[in-house]
């Protein structure tokens, strides 16, 4: 049953992910990164990662992609001024810098050869565990983690009061 | 048989996917998309050696992954959003100067 599930998801992300590079209009490159996530989450779920999932859902899917959604329509970007003209000589050099990764990584997993006898543990990633794990051994980097979202709503913020205040200058002049 | 080798190869292909993203496009806003891609294929892949290994570490590395992934997005997505209020554009090209 499992191996089924695996590849079915597994061909759901492969082909959102390239939607996500290769679509042009930017609504469905957000769209199909929700669908991405979505599989991505189903396969952590098959990896009985169950809270991890969850939390890949409603965070990722929930409150990231909905930003996203949020600045493309605010933005309200044209299609044209997207793919605009330049699309730069260097582009093939990326994509060759890309294959050479996928490549290299190839040849890293083949040679793994660990990874393919390798039995998979009976551990479950439930809310239980994971949470008595992260508020015993993983309770300094857990609070940190709250001084790190702090500093993000700052940087927000002041970036936000910049820009209200040179829209201001730019108004008045 | 689902081995550890599929999910660390299915990790492999979305990184480069999302690494040819981030290289190839000139629009910021697709390239924090890719970089999204490139967070979700190491999540893939700690999962999976987490599952493999016995060990609950790695998920909890995600967990963390999550967090730190959420707080770059919202700056990330500030910064586009003033970019585009002052450039009318999202073209990484257009970024010249170093001070606006």
């Amino acid at each position: 049953m499992s191996p089924y599930f695996f590849y079915i998801f597994a061909a759901i992300l492969i082909f959102a992910s390239l939607c996500v590079v290769m679509a042009r209009n930017p609504l469905y490159n957000v769209l199909s990164l929700v669908v991405a996530i979505f599989s991505l989450s189903c396969l952590f779920v098959l990896l009985e990662a169950y809270f991890v999932g969850m939390i890949l859902l409603l965070v990722y899917a929930g409150a990231v992609l909905v930003f996203f959604l949020f600045v493309v329509m605010c933005l309200n970007l044209n299609t044209i001024a997207l793919t605009s003209a330049q699309q730069g000589h260097f582009r093939w050099l990326g994509g060759m810098v890309g294959l050479m990764f996928a490549l290299t990584f190839a040849l890293a997993t083949k040679s793994f050869i660990k990874a393919q006898t390798m039995d998979p543990s009976s551990i479950r990633g439930t809310i239980e565990t994971i949470g008595k794990i992260l508020f015993t051994d993983y309770l300094l980097p857990f609070e940190l983690t709250s001084f790190l979202l702090l500093i993000a709503i700052f940087g927000i913020v002041s970036l936000a009061q910049g820009a209200l205040s040179t829209g201001k200058d730019v108004e008045n002049s | 048989m689902i081995t550890l080798g599929n999910y660390l190869a299915l990790s492999g292909i979305i990184f480069s996917i999302g690494l040819i993203g981030v290289m190839t496009s000139r629009n910021v806003l697709k390239v924090l998309l890719s970089l999204e891609l490139l967070l979700a294929a190491s999540n893939l892949s700690f999962v999976a050696f987490s599952k493999f290994n016995g060990d609950y570490d790695g998920q909890l590395i995600v967990f963390f992954v999550i967090l730190v992934a959420a707080a770059e997005v919202a700056i990330g997505l500030a910064i586009v959003v003033l970019m585009y209020r002052r450039l009318s554009t999202i073209q990484a090209d257009e970024l010249r100067t170093m001070k606006w």
